[in-house]
């Protein structure tokens, strides 16, 4: 949603972070540009001497090996500047995108896939970066052009005419290929598209093609749209080859009338041998008119690439006050009068809770009642737009980011581990310790995956703890055991559970719900969930219903309600049976994604 | 053979281009000499007018060289989109091959690389070579001593490129390297973000981010460094001639050489040599480099192709009709060390029969699906389909002895009716639609507007999608149906009439139960649980089995 001005600020930023290299990007060129424009009127001029016999011809051949030595350097000084600019640019850019990403709340971010950010990291933010050397090459690129046809002018008034006459003639020709083009190209993209497409459709059925031994038939299937993709790029060839013919023809034509023009004035002693030769120098140069469309639809498409990129940087930051939580408070949650709207569709409205430290609140409904987004506003991932919510009496936008990371921990239905920042499950789980506390030690982590029941496959691993994240093939149920382990880790006063256990089986989940309730984690714990089981042994439970509390107290009055039992076998009958092992689209309990066994059966059934 | 006589087309055309750039530097050296400088401007003007002709001459000869392109182009763009699709195809379909994320952008966006630089590669080594054939016969045709000029600084220059290619192409594969690597942590970030905020771990996130990006600006001011050698070589190329021709132009015209030869030589240097010089190294320089980097990653050796059958297929067993799947003693495990997900495993399915399978979930029920297919081969024991031993059976004998069906259901762009003979492609008209009454199809038939109709998979819902691989599954003539938790978006009245219609259908079923009515329709049901197995009657387990007491109390609890 970002506005223009969002990008140029973004240019702007880039520019001035990048002026030492810029200005010298800047007076090189136009040294260059300097150089390149005096060395024709040089040569020729030393051609005079020397074709005549005439004194100083060394002198003038000695400024000419300087000059054109100059021009070298500064021409390969300009290119090193431009690329150092524009490494230096998109690096800016890029950190400003990342930044303004990881400041924001993740619902603002939302309609960015990873993808998407991908893509406006990378080809968007080179594009960019590319401005302020673009703008500064821009100078020469229009200092060169004119600075020839002004020579031109000088050594033969007429040769400068017949220029200016063909002039646009040059820049009609160069404009029709755009034209001509974009249909076969848009033909051929479709066809491309169509492979795609059909492609991603056969991935997504491998198993299907795997057992039925297709994959070959498959092939040929995907592949249908492929002489159509080879009809179009032939097409494109042959329009491609007719604008380059014309416009290959126009600069040669130009010089050649130059030459024409200047060769009478030679036959009439009023241009020399050496004005003809740096006439159709100057012509050369002169035609390089249409090359500042180069840094123009450089900048043109550096601003437009900058608006997707400042998208990222702009978007609205959290922001945390300073405030600290009272010391052994036990953890007392007061929601007051909360509304989240999102898209102009309230999600939740006008709740107002009360949770007492250190109990066990279920929150319960069907999908969309606003479940997951209360308990996205009660450990403040999303802010709400009315009400307040207060962890031991302080509000939580008051509270430092250190602070309220380190008082809340969340566990969710699909945790995700950044396997960058975080490269082995080790440290993925010690990342929940947050930002401002002591950092995890290896028996800690042992300690909160055991308690997750995640110690038993982790340690199967090839390389236990130290087993790289992006290599262990994870099935539901073992990422979601390895983000409760996390959030165990953190000891904070809240812990949120988002149907952080709908992939376990009951046996492990009771388990678990077992672990979080020992007193030495001594929390308040909120747990969205799906199963009677679990709002069973909640002390309370919270009803949801169309974004209200519909009703809140123990699970045995609720149960009372045939409404409230309806809630479950609504929810349960596609979403309970334990032998499902993922919700929709999420990975296949399934041989080819190589899941190692998971699941600890019947230890916890006891109960 | 077909891409040489592309190849003798191209030369052709492109000798044209030689002949006009001599043309071009000959006829200013004629029009000078013969003309203004005799004081005679319409002779030199006719010269002028003959160089123009050339020219002219030109276009149809970049149009002739671009009618040639797409033979040598396309060709190449089809093996590679080829390669992408099958390389995708069989790492997806091989065992423990996850889906390639990266296959749809090698397919669309490095393929399209590939074709352009390599044309612009095709399109600048020819130029440069031709106009620099045609520029030296110019050279030489004016007088002799120009060679001697001009040409060493020209090969200095190209050899001094020449020599920056190797390293140059390592920047670049650097700065590629680096860039998508930035990519990659511009999309954890952003998919990682909810959990990163809530863990307030976003200073880990940040340094690992400075630390690409900085990376990627690194390798991007090393190719920086490689830009302005190439530029360095290329102005030396062209440029020094220049310098030299005037410093040799006394020495030249002692020699005899005239005025308008030097002009023209000059011409030549200027107008011809330097501008392909140039394209020839921008383009080898950034294109080339792209383009082994990306032919590279797009010809790796493609996985192993799914290993055929060594053995010759086992005896069949003598004496009554073979069971229909008998597991003996069947181990398997994710690599050594890792618990076993089925241990010394016996099961006996008589044809016929409707099996159930239950379960926690990450127990095994879909290896134990996979095993029986044939899909996934045991560490130990013995898989034998109607009484042929599975590990020995090629793929072409296990597809028309099973069908699997997993939870994903597979949907293709085509006619439903092409969808459901997808395993038995020779299905007639009353065949199929036996399947659509039997499955009660008829409402997704019509709602797609036919069975002959084209129908798009994203328009269809999960639960309509498990419908078509079910009749799919119905209307193949393969004896025994695998159902790997197959009607999971159904409703339990589809997956009752679904389930009716498969168990009545001549054959046996085995079907990953995923509620409890399901499992009660099957004659016995395996229980898996971890270590053991349960392999019974309804009633028998119940008695037997803590763990499917346990399940089946909880289902009864949750549907009340």
């Amino acid at each position: 949603m970002a506005s223009p001005t969002g990008s140029d600020r973004l240019l702007r930023g880039a520019v001035r972070h990048t002026a030492g290299t810029t200005a010298a990007l800047l007076l090189c060129s136009v040294a260059g540009a300097a150089c390149s424009l005096a060395v024709p009127a040089l040569a020729g001029g030393t051609l005079d001497l020397l074709l005549r016999h005439q004194p100083g011809a060394g002198t003038w051949l000695l400024w000419t090996a300087v000059l054109l030595a100059a021009e070298v350097l500064l021409e390969s000084g300009s290119v090193l500047l431009t690329q150092l600019a524009n490494a230096r640019a998109t690096a800016w850019i890029r950190l400003r995108a990342l930044s303004g990403l990881l400041g924001t709340a993740p619902h603002r971010a939302a309609p960015h896939p990873g993808g998407d950010v991908a893509t406006r990291l990378c080809v968007n933010a080179t594009d960019s970066g590319t401005a302020p050397a673009a703008l500064a090459t821009s100078v020469s690129a229009v200092l060169v052009p004119i600075g020839a046809l002004v020579a031109l002018a000088l050594i033969h008034p007429w040769t400068a005419a017949v220029f200016v006459a063909g002039l646009p003639l040059l820049l009609l020709l160069l404009r029709t290929f755009a034209v001509q083009s974009s249909d076969s190209v848009g033909r051929y993209q479709r066809a491309q598209g169509a492979i795609a497409a059909r492609l991603a459709e056969a991935l997504g059925g491998a198993r299907t093609i795997a057992a039925a031994d297709t994959a070959r038939h498959e092939e040929e299937r995907v592949l249908v749209p492929l002489p159509e993709m080879a009809r179009h790029g032939t097409r494109m060839w042959h329009v491609h080859g007719r604008a380059v013919a014309r416009s290959g023809v126009l600069l040669p034509l130009l010089t050649t009338a130059v030459v024409a023009v200047a060769g009478v004035g030679l036959a009439a002693g009023e241009v020399s041998m050496g004005g003809l030769l740096a006439a159709s120098r100057y012509a050369a140069l002169a035609a390089g008119i249409g090359g500042i469309a180069a840094p123009l639809g450089t900048l043109i498409r550096a601003r437009s690439a900058a608006r997707r990129t400042a998208e990222l940087a702009d978007l609205a930051p959290m922001s945390h006050g300073s405030a600290v939580l009272p010391p052994d408070a036990p953890g007392d949650l007061q929601l007051r009068g909360v509304r989240v709207t999102r898209g102009g569709v309230p999600l939740i409205k006008d709740v107002t809770l009360s949770i007492g430290g250190g109990s066990t609140v279920a929150v319960v409904g069907r999908s969309g009642a606003g479940k997951s987004t209360l308990a996205a506003a009660a450990g403040r991932l999303t802010d709400p737009d009315a009400g307040s919510v207060l962890l031991d009496g302080v509000d939580l936008a008051e509270l430092s980011r250190s602070e309220l990371r380190g008082a809340t921990a969340y566990a969710f239905a699909r945790p995700v581990f950044d396997g960058g920042a975080t490269p082995t499950i080790g440290t993925a789980l010690a990342a929940g310790t947050g930002p401002a506390r002591s950092p995890a030690t290896p028996t800690s982590v042992r300690d909160a995956a055991t308690a997750a029941c995640a110690d038993t496959f982790v340690r199967l691993l090839p390389l236990g703890y130290d087993t790289p994240v992006d290599d262990a093939p994870l099935s539901g149920g073992e990422a979601q055991r390895l983000g409760l382990a996390r959030a165990f880790i953190g000891r904070g006063r809240l812990m949120i559970l988002d149907d952080a256990t709908s992939s376990l089986d009951t046996a492990t989940e009771r388990q678990v719900e077992a672990a979080l309730a020992t007193p030495s984690r001594a929390c308040t714990r909120l747990i969205v969930a799906h199963r009677v089981s679990t709002a069973a042994r909640a002390d309370q439970v919270v009803w949801m219903e169309a974004g209200r509390v519909r009703r809140s107290g123990p699970h045995s009055l609720l149960w009372e309600e045939p409404e409230y039992r309806a809630v479950f076998t609504a929810e349960a009958q596609p979403a309970e049976a334990p032998s499902r092992s993922t919700g929709p689209g999420g990975p296949p309990e399934s041989v080819s994604s190589g899941a190692p066994p998971s699941a600890v059966p019947g230890t916890g059934a006891g109960e | 053979m077909r891409r040489k006589g592309v190849m003798a087309k191209l030369a052709a055309w492109s000798a044209a281009e030689s002949a006009q750039t001599f043309l071009g530097g000959f006829c200013v050296a004629r029009s000078l000499d013969d003309g203004f400088l005799r004081g005679a401007p319409s002779t030199g003007l006719l010269w002028l007018a003959g160089a123009a002709v050339a020219i002219l001459l030109g276009a149809p000869v970049v149009r002739g060289v671009f009618a040639q392109l797409p033979h040598l182009t396309e060709p190449l763009r089809d093996q590679l989109v080829r390669g992408a699709v099958v390389r995708a195809l069989r790492t997806a379909t091989s065992t423990g091959g996850g889906v390639d994320a990266t296959a749809v952008s090698r397919l669309t966006s490095q393929t399209e690389i590939a074709r352009d630089s390599f044309a612009g590669l095709v399109l600048a080594t020819r130029s440069f070579v031709f106009v620099a054939v045609g520029a030296l016969v110019g050279l030489l045709s004016l007088a002799p001593q120009f060679l001697i000029v001009v040409l060493p600084p020209l090969v200095l220059g190209l050899a001094l490129f020449t020599a920056s290619l190797r390293p140059m192409a390592r920047a670049q594969h650097r700065y590629l390297d680096a860039d998508e690597a930035v990519g990659r942590r511009a999309e954890i970030t952003r998919t990682a973000l909810r959990d990163t905020v809530a863990c307030g771990a976003q200073e880990a996130t940040a340094a690992q981010n400075r630390r690409a990006v900085d990376e990627a600006a690194a390798a991007q001011r090393a190719l920086a460094r490689w830009a302005s050698v190439r530029t360095f070589s290329v102005a030396t190329a062209g440029q020094l001639p220049v310098l030299l021709l005037l410093a040799a132009a006394p020495w030249l015209l002692r020699q005899g050489v005239t005025a308008g030869a030097v002009v023209g030589a000059l011409t030549y240097v200027l107008q011809s040599l330097l501008p392909a010089l140039h394209t020839m190294m921008t383009v080898l320089g950034a294109a080339g480099a792209r383009l082994f980097v990306v032919l590279d990653r797009l010809t790796q050796p493609l996985p192993p192709a799914p290993p055929l059958a060594a053995a010759p297929p086992g005896p069949r067993r003598t004496g009554r009709a073979a069971t229909a799947l008998e597991l003996r003693h069947v181990h398997t495990a994710y690599g050594p060390g890792a618990r076993p997900v089925l241990d010394a495993l016996e099961l006996t399915v008589e044809q016929g029969e409707h099996i159930a399978v239950v379960g926690p979930s990450g127990i095994g029920k879909s290896t134990l699906l996979h095993v029986a297919a044939g899909m996934l081969t045991p560490d130990r024991g013995d898989v034998r389909l109607f009484g042929r031993a599975v590990a020995a059976c090629p793929p072409s004998e296990l597809t028309a002895l099973r069908v699997l069906v997993p939870q994903e259901a597979y949907v293709f762009t085509g006619t439903l009716r092409d969808n459901l003979r997808y395993l038995w492609p020779g299905a007639d008209r009353s065949a199929v639609d036996r399947t659509v009454g039997a499955l009660a199809l008829e409402p997704l038939v019509d709602r797609v507007g036919g069975l002959d109709r084209t129908l798009a998979p994203d328009a269809l819902s999960l639960g309509e999608r498990q419908l078509i691989a079910l009749g799919r599954a119905h209307l193949a003539p393969a004896p025994l149906l695998l159902l790997d938790e197959a009607t999971c978006h159904l409703d339990p009245v589809a997956e009752a009439t679904a389930e009716r219609a498969l168990s009545a259908r001549p054959g046996t079923l085995i079907v990953v139960a995923h509620r409890l009515s399901s499992a009660l329709r099957a004659d016995r049901i395996l229980v898996l649980d971890g270590t053991r197995a349960h392999y019974g009657t309804h009633d028998e387990l119940l008695a037997r089995s803590a763990l499917y007491r346990d399940l089946v109390g909880h289902w009864s609890q949750v549907q009340g």
